[in-house]
C-alpha cells in the first residue's frame, strides 16, 4: 500500500505535530521550513526561485520532454519509473560515501544505458534512435584509459536485455551468437544501434509468437497439436521468405497478405483435414521455431 | 499494444489528452506545500512517490475538491477510495441518510460540497422524501453517476427541461449550474399528459450531445439499450437507469459488478489482520490508506460527526508520520 505522499495542509499540522514527536531523536531533523509561513510573506516569484535553485524546473523540464519524445500510453506511470530510476541515480541515494568498485560502475552504467533503451518503443525511431545513442554514450564514458564500448559490455546488455525480455534463454541464443561481438572489438554506434534494435524486435517477435501458441494450446494439456503448429508456422515462414525476392513496399504487403486471417485459416484448414497422431507440440518448441525463422533473417554482425 | 493515435496528436493535446500537466503541475504544489520531505529524501524520490500514487488511486484522498473532481482518473480513484473505505457500512447493511453519507464523504474530502450529495441521493429516492434511508450500494452506484458524469448529467437536465416544455429539442443548449431547475415538475393541472418524455426522442438528443460533449459521457450504445427499453420516462428515472445499469459501471471502470460490492478478500483479510493490531498500539503499519480512514470501530449512525472527522484525520496524520521507515522497503 501507498503512503498518502501529499497531505492536505490542514492535516499537516497534525502531521509535522506527529512527525516532530516520531523524529526527535533524529539528530539531522530539520524543522522549520513551514511553508504556510514563509509563503504567507513570499512572492510567486520567490516560489519560482525555490524551484530553479534545487532543479525542480529542469528535472521537470527534462521530464516533460522525454513524456513527449517517447509518447507512452500510460504517462504518469511512465513519470514515476522516470523518477525513480533518477532517485537510483542520484549520489544522494545509496552508498554514495565511497567511490563504487569498478564493477559496480560497470552495472551501474549497464543499468542506466537500459534505462533509456527502454524508454521508448522501437517503432518510434526518432525517439528510439536518440535513446540508443544516450545509451552508447553512457556506456562509452567509461573514465577508463579509451573511451568507447567493447564487445564485453555490448554482449552483456544484449544479455541483460534477453533476460528481461522474459523470452526463453534457448529461443534468444541463436540471436546472440549472430550479433555478438568478440570482447575486445570496439563497437561503433551503428553496430550498437542495430543490434539493440534487432534485440528488441525479436522480442517483441517472440511475445507474439508467445500469444499465437496461447491461441492454438490445448488449455487442459498445456500442449498444442503439432500438425496446426506446423501449419501455422509453415505459414509464417512462406510470408517471411515472400520478402526476399521483391521490393520492399510490395513484399510487405504479400507478407501481410499471406499472414491474414484467410490465408492462415486455410493452411490451418488443410492441416486439420491431413491430420494424422503425432506427439504434441510444446511452448518452448514452438517458440523456439517461430524464432529460428526470424533468426534467419539476420544478418551476422562483421 | 500500440494506439497509434497518440502518436500523431499535437504535443499539447496529447498533454491534455492524458492531463499530464494537471499532474505535474499539482506535483510542483505539492512540493511546495512539503518542502521539508524533499531536504531529507530528494525531489527525485518525491515525484516517484507522487506519480506513484497517482497510478495507485491514493493520490486524491483528503484533497481538496476542486483536484478531485479534475480528472476522470481522479473521479474514478475517488469512488473507488470511497467504495474501500466505506464497504464495512454496506456489509452491516445500515441503512444512512443522505447527510450520514455526505458525512462520510467529508471523510475522505473535507470541502465535498453539499449539492453533489443532494443530487446523488435524489437518484435513488427519485427526488422524494429526501430524508430516507439508503442502503450503502444503492447510493455509492447513484453516487458514481452524478459524481462521474457530473457535467454530462447538467446538460442532460437541460435537454430533459427543454423536451418537457415542447421546446425545439435541437436548439443549442447551454449547460446552466442552477441545479434547482429541473426539479420543477409538470404543472399537476395537466393531468392528461402521461409523466416524463418520450424515450426515443431524448435518445436523439442525447446522441447529438454524447457527439459534442467534451466531458466524459457514458457510451451511446448503452444509453440507447436503456432508453429502448421504454416508451416514456422522467428524468429520474433515466437517472436511476443508468446508475443501475452494470455495463456502465464496467465502462467507468471504478467500482466492480454489484454482486462483488461486498467481496473483496484481500481487503477483508488485511482488515482483520489491522484490527487484531489495533487494541495498544497505534502506531502500527497504518500505512495502507483504507484502513487509516476506517476507524476501529464501525461508524455508528447516532454519534457520527464532526467529532469522529476529526478522529479520523488524526489517525491519517499518524500513519503518515510512521510510513517514512515502511517506505524503504516498497519503493
Amino acid at each position: 500500500m501507498a503512503a498518502i505522499p501529499v497531505p492536505l495542509p490542514s492535516v499537516k499540522m497534525a502531521a509535522v505535530e506527529k512527525r516532530r514527536s516520531v523524529v526527535v531523536t533524529a539528530a539531522n531533523f530539520t524543522d522549520g521550513t513551514r511553508p504556510s509561513v514563509s509563503r504567507a510573506a513570499a512572492t510567486t516569484e520567490s516560489e519560482e526561485d525555490f524551484l530553479r535553485q534545487v532543479g525542480v524546473t529542469d528535472m521537470l523540464r527534462a521530464a516533460l520532454l522525454k513524456v513527449l519524445e517517447a509518447r507512452p500510453e500510460e504517462p504518469i506511470s511512465f513519470l514515476a519509473h522516470y523518477f525513480e530510476n533518477m532517485g537510483l541515480r542520484s549520489p544522494a541515494n545509496g552508498g554514495a560515501g565511497e567511490p563504487p568498485g569498478q564493477l559496480l560502475l560497470q552495472q551501474q552504467r549497464l543499468g542506466r544505458a537500459l534505462w533509456h533503451l527502454r524508454l521508448a518503443h522501437y517503432s518510434q525511431r526518432t525517439a528510439f534512435n536518440n535513446n540508443v545513442g544516450v545509451a552508447y554514450e553512457c556506456l562509452s564514458a567509461s573514465g577508463r584509459k579509451k573511451p568507447g564500448l567493447d564487445g564485453r559490455t555490448y554482449s552483456e546488455l544484449l544479455k541483460r536485455i534477453c533476460r528481461d525480455g522474459e523470452a526463453p534463454e534457448e529461443v534468444v541464443a541463436p540471436l546472440l551468437r549472430k550479433i555478438q561481438c568478440r570482447d575486445h572489438e570496439a563497437i561503433p554506434l551503428g553496430v550498437f544501434r542495430t543490434g539493440m534494435l534487432t534485440c528488441f524486435v525479436l522480442l517483441e517477435f517472440v511475445a507474439r509468437a508467445g500469444a499465437l501458441y496461447r491461441l492454438l494450446e490445448d488449455p487442459a494439456l498445456a500442449t498444442a497439436d503439432r500438425c496446426m503448429g506446423q501449419a501455422v508456422l509453415d505459414t509464417l515462414e512462406g510470408a517471411l521468405q515472400a520478402s526476399d525476392s521483391a521490393a520492399a513496399p510490395a513484399r510487405y504487403l504479400e507478407a501481410g497478405w499471406r499472414l491474414g486471417p484467410d490465408s492462415l485459416a486455410q493452411a490451418m484448414d488443410r492441416a486439420l483435414v491431413a491430420r494424422r497422431p503425432s506427439s504434441p507440440m510444446t511452448r518452448e518448441e514452438f517458440l523456439e521455431k517461430a524464432a529460428a525463422l526470424f533468426i534467419a533473417k539476420v544478418k551476422p554482425v562483421g | 499494444m500500440l494506439s497509434p493515435e497518440r502518436l500523431a496528436l499535437p504535443d499539447y493535446d496529447y498533454l491534455a489528452q492524458r492531463h499530464v500537466l494537471t499532474y505535474m503541475e499539482d506535483a510542483v504544489c505539492q512540493l511546495l506545500e512539503n518542502k521539508e520531505d524533499i531536504s531529507q529524501h530528494g525531489i527525485a524520490r518525491f515525484f516517484t512517490e507522487y506519480f506513484n500514487s497517482v497510478c495507485q488511486g491514493t493520490h486524491i484522498l483528503f484533497r481538496e475538491f476542486s483536484f478531485i473532481q479534475a480528472t476522470p482518473h481522479n473521479r474514478a480513484s475517488f469512488l473507488r477510495a470511497f467504495w474501500r473505505c466505506f464497504r464495512t457500512v454496506g456489509k452491516n447493511g445500515d441503512l444512512l441518510t443522505m447527510k450520514e453519507y455526505h458525512c462520510l464523504l467529508q471523510l475522505l474530502c473535507p470541502d465535498f460540497p453539499l449539492e453533489l450529495t443532494q443530487k446523488a441521493a435524489r437518484i435513488v429516492l427519485m427526488d422524494d422524501a429526501m430524508d430516507c434511508l439508503m442502503s450503502f450500494s444503492d447510493f455509492l452506484f447513484a453516487f458514481q453517476i452524478q459524481f462521474y458524469y457530473s457535467e454530462f448529467l447538467e446538460s442532460v437536465a437541460a435537454i430533459y427541461q427543454d423536451l418537457l416544455s415542447g421546446k425545439n429539442p435541437n436548439t443549442v443548449i447551454v449547460p446552466t449550474s442552477s441545479s434547482g431547475q429541473h426539479r420543477q415538475r409538470p404543472a399537476v393541472g395537466e393531468a392528461s399528459m402521461p409523466e416524463g418524455v418520450e424515450a426515443s426522442l431524448f435518445y436523439q438528443c442525447l446522441e447529438n450531445l454524447c457527439d459534442r460533449h467534451k466531458y466524459s459521457c457514458p457510451p451511446p450504445a448503452l444509453i440507447k439499450e436503456v432508453l429502448s427499453n421504454v416508451q416514456r420516462l422522467t428524468f429520474y428515472g433515466f437517472l436511476m437507469a443508468l446508475s443501475k445499469h452494470h455495463g456502465i459501471n464496467q465502462a467507468l471502470g471504478a467500482l466492480p459488478d454489484k454482486a462483488d460490492l461486498m467481496h473483496d478478500p484481500a481487503m477483508d483479510e488485511e482488515l482483520e489482520r489491522l484490527l487484531a493490531q489495533i487494541p495498544g498500539l497505534v502506531n502500527s503499519v497504518t500505512a495502507s490508506a483504507e484502513a487509516s480512514c476506517l476507524p476501529s470501530r464501525t461508524p455508528h449512525r447516532v454519534g457520527f460527526s464532526w467529532r469522529s472527522l476529526h478522529h479520523a484525520r488524526k489517525v491519517d496524520a499518524e500513519s503518515d508520520g510512521s510510513t517514512e521507515e515502511t517506505d524503504e522497503s516498497e519503493t
